[in-house]
């Protein structure tokens, strides 16, 4: 068999019902080594995870390459990305905001040797604040948020991991001109996209128009599905629009599902065209909600993969 | 999955009660999840009423047209077919039954008993289905005790039935329950001697035996002719006071704690505790290419999907049977 051009990983958003109620799959090593039994089981390849896990890591296993050897005892191969859900802050984190930036500098050189005990592919960041502590979005605000993940890119890079970054519909470069402007003001060497097909679809935005255009730096991808775009100020809403917006109580569905407004068949087809090959991560983060089940979701998109995606690009 | 055993997956998890399981569109979740695991085929329950719309031929028929109607619905979701379908003659039934209550162990019920069975057989015929798995009698609390006489009554029956499953070119295999009124290793051998080894097989469920205080893979190596079917799944718990016994129990043991606080009887394979000795059941099978089909079931031990994934990471990590 030749080798496959794509492999899956499983980005780990989990909750399941234990004997103390609902728990997440980082509550003890018994649910831990469930979850990945299950990701292992329906043909997912490897994980992504979260920075902010790397305590537990270390308080839980010793320390991310000892959790990887626990991944891998499970049959995976490894964890290929972590996303840093920064709590952005316009008084001392925040990308449009020069002043702020050597803290957040700071933050990725600490962040970097944390990791550096495993190999990383892409270390995936929102690229702006939350909406609504960014607005007005102004040329000159996208090009200092450029010019921090610029120098963010090269501590990264000189770690071997890949600054990417991925738009959420709530964020501050969500739009079809902002994003492409952000990107004319970064180094493509040291900073890619990272497409999520939802959260594009939610913004307005076309994933597959969007990925053709800059696929030469499009480092990965989260697959994942939604019922809806958002309409009004659902992208401005405290915490996070992707719990509180009102119009929608659940964003985000896996790969399959009916009434899907991702087109797959179109997103794999230019995966192939483009020719990428590495990682595909799934994600369907809060399946859970309206009845929803993290353990079948996750077979399903694995289904989908498997069974309408690999037909196309393998 | 890909191997010399031939490997199935149960969905009576999904179907917990009456109204939870009838959309097309979450049995094809279920269908698709158990394929995501590598399962193939599938074993259907039997059940009553129009809304068991995937557990009663005559509904089944219904919704689907015909049996490749129902097949071309099973193969949207990528299972390819039925391996097999339980019945159980003793449990409450509309449709021809008419909710008569009747029982194998009396012979005053046994025409009957004949003629409900036909639907189903014809079914899994009609399917290309290889198994009706039926519950050969009813639990135990309900009657006296059987006694050899009573046991060659119920096998009587069973001896009928089996000559129309083997004419309609199926098997019929009798599937022990804990709480089954045929109940110990030697009242089991008696059932077993009481039907004809031509036209009526041995469904072996590994934790059943198990709660049952059967040692499941002593049991299949004495047996292992007679062994025409298999349900795979664990157990933490064996039955160490005659709960089989106890009034209702079905509610009081099963489902109520046994007085024991148990409170889920059957678990996924590889479960910590397990009292089932999976590999080595295995490696029995293997040893007398044991050539029937392998159910693997999670009958009501937990979420469905995640029992499913679980179950099929222990056959992919720990049997190494490839998906």
């Amino acid at each position: 068999m030749s080798e496959r051009k794509i492999k899956w990983s499983y980005m780990d958003h989990w909750r399941s019902n234990g004997p103390s109620g609902p728990v997440d799959q980082w509550h003890s090593h018994k649910t831990m080594s469930a979850f990945l039994k299950q990701v292992k089981a329906v043909g997912f390849d490897a994980i992504d995870t979260f920075d902010f896990r790397i305590w537990q890591m270390y308080g839980d296993y010793g320390g991310p390459a000892k959790y990887q050897e626990m991944v891998q005892d499970h049959g995976l191969e490894r964890i290929v990305n972590t996303f840093h859900a920064a709590d952005y802050d316009p008084r001392n984190y925040a990308p449009h905001i020069p002043e702020t930036h050597e803290n957040i500098l700071e933050d990725f050189r600490v962040t970097m040797g944390r990791w550096s005990e495993i190999e990383l592919d892409n270390i995936i960041v929102m690229p702006a604040t939350l909406y609504y502590d960014m607005e007005p979005i102004t040329e000159d605000k996208l090009k200092h948020t450029a010019e921090l993940w610029n120098k963010v890119g090269e501590i990264t890079a000189g770690y071997g991991v890949r600054l990417t970054c991925h738009h959420e519909f709530f964020c501050g470069i969500q739009s079809e001109p902002d994003i492409d402007t952000f990107y004319s003001y970064t180094d493509p060497e040291v900073v890619s996209l990272f497409v999520d097909t939802a959260q594009h679809c939610i913004a307005g935005l076309d994933p597959v128009a969007l990925y053709n255009r800059h696929a030469h730096r499009v480092s990965g991808f989260h697959f994942k599905d939604t019922h809806n775009r958002a309409t009004g100020d659902d992208h401005r809403h405290r915490p996070d629009s992707e719990i509180m917006a009102p119009t929608t109580g659940k964003w985000f569905y896996e790969m399959g599902t009916d009434q899907g407004l991702v087109d797959f068949r179109a997103t794999m087809t230019a995966v192939r065209d483009n020719g990428y090959t590495g990682w595909i991560s799934v994600e369907h983060d809060k399946a859970n909600k309206e009845g929803g089940d993290y353990s079948e979701s996750t077979a399903i998109s694995r289904w989908y993969a498997k069974n309408v995606l690999e037909e196309i690009y393998r | 999955m890909k191997d010399s055993l031939r490997w199935s997956y149960a969905l009576n998890q999904w179907n917990l009660r009456l109204d939870a399981f009838v959309r097309h569109e979450d049995q094809q979740r279920a269908l698709k999840t158990v394929s995501a695991c590598g399962f193939d085929h599938i074993e259907l329950a039997s059940g009553t009423g129009r809304w068991d719309n995937i557990s009663r031929p005559e509904v089944i028929l219904l919704n689907h047209g015909s049996h490749q109607g129902f097949l071309d619905f099973l193969r949207t979701a990528k299972v390819q077919g039925v391996s097999s379908m339980f019945w159980d003659p003793q449990a409450p039934a509309e449709e021809e039954e008419g909710y008569a209550f009747r029982s194998t162990a009396n012979p005053a019920d046994s025409d009957a008993i004949v003629e409900w069975a036909k639907p189903f057989v014809d079914f899994v015929a009609g399917v290309g289905a290889e198994q009706l798995v039926v519950r050969p009698v009813g639990s135990a609390w309900m009657s006296p005790p059987l006694g050899e006489d009573g046991i060659k009554l119920v096998g009587e029956v069973w001896n009928r039935i089996g000559e129309l499953t083997s004419a309609a070119g199926i098997g019929l295999a009798l599937h022990y329950d804990c709480l089954g009124a045929v109940h110990t290793a030697d009242e089991l051998r008696g059932l077993l001697s009481a039907t004809d080894p031509a036209t009526v097989g041995f469904a072996l469920d590994t934790a059943e035996l198990t709660v049952g205080g059967i040692d499941p893979v002593a049991f299949y190596r004495e047996n292992a002719e007679r062994v025409t079917h298999v349900h795979l799944k664990d157990t933490r718990y064996a039955d160490t006071g005659e709960e089989y016994r106890m009034p209702g129990a079905e509610a009081t043991m099963l489902k109520g704690g046994a007085g024991r606080r148990i409170e889920r009887w059957f678990f996924e394979l590889g479960t910590e505790g397990g009292l089932v000795d999976v590999p080595a059941f295995v490696a029995a099978l293997r040893e007398n290419d044991y050539p029937g089909w392998v159910v693997v079931e999670s009958d009501h031990g937990g979420n469905p999907a995640e029992l499913a994934m679980l179950n099929s990471w222990y056959l992919q990590r720990v049997l190494g049977v490839t998906k």
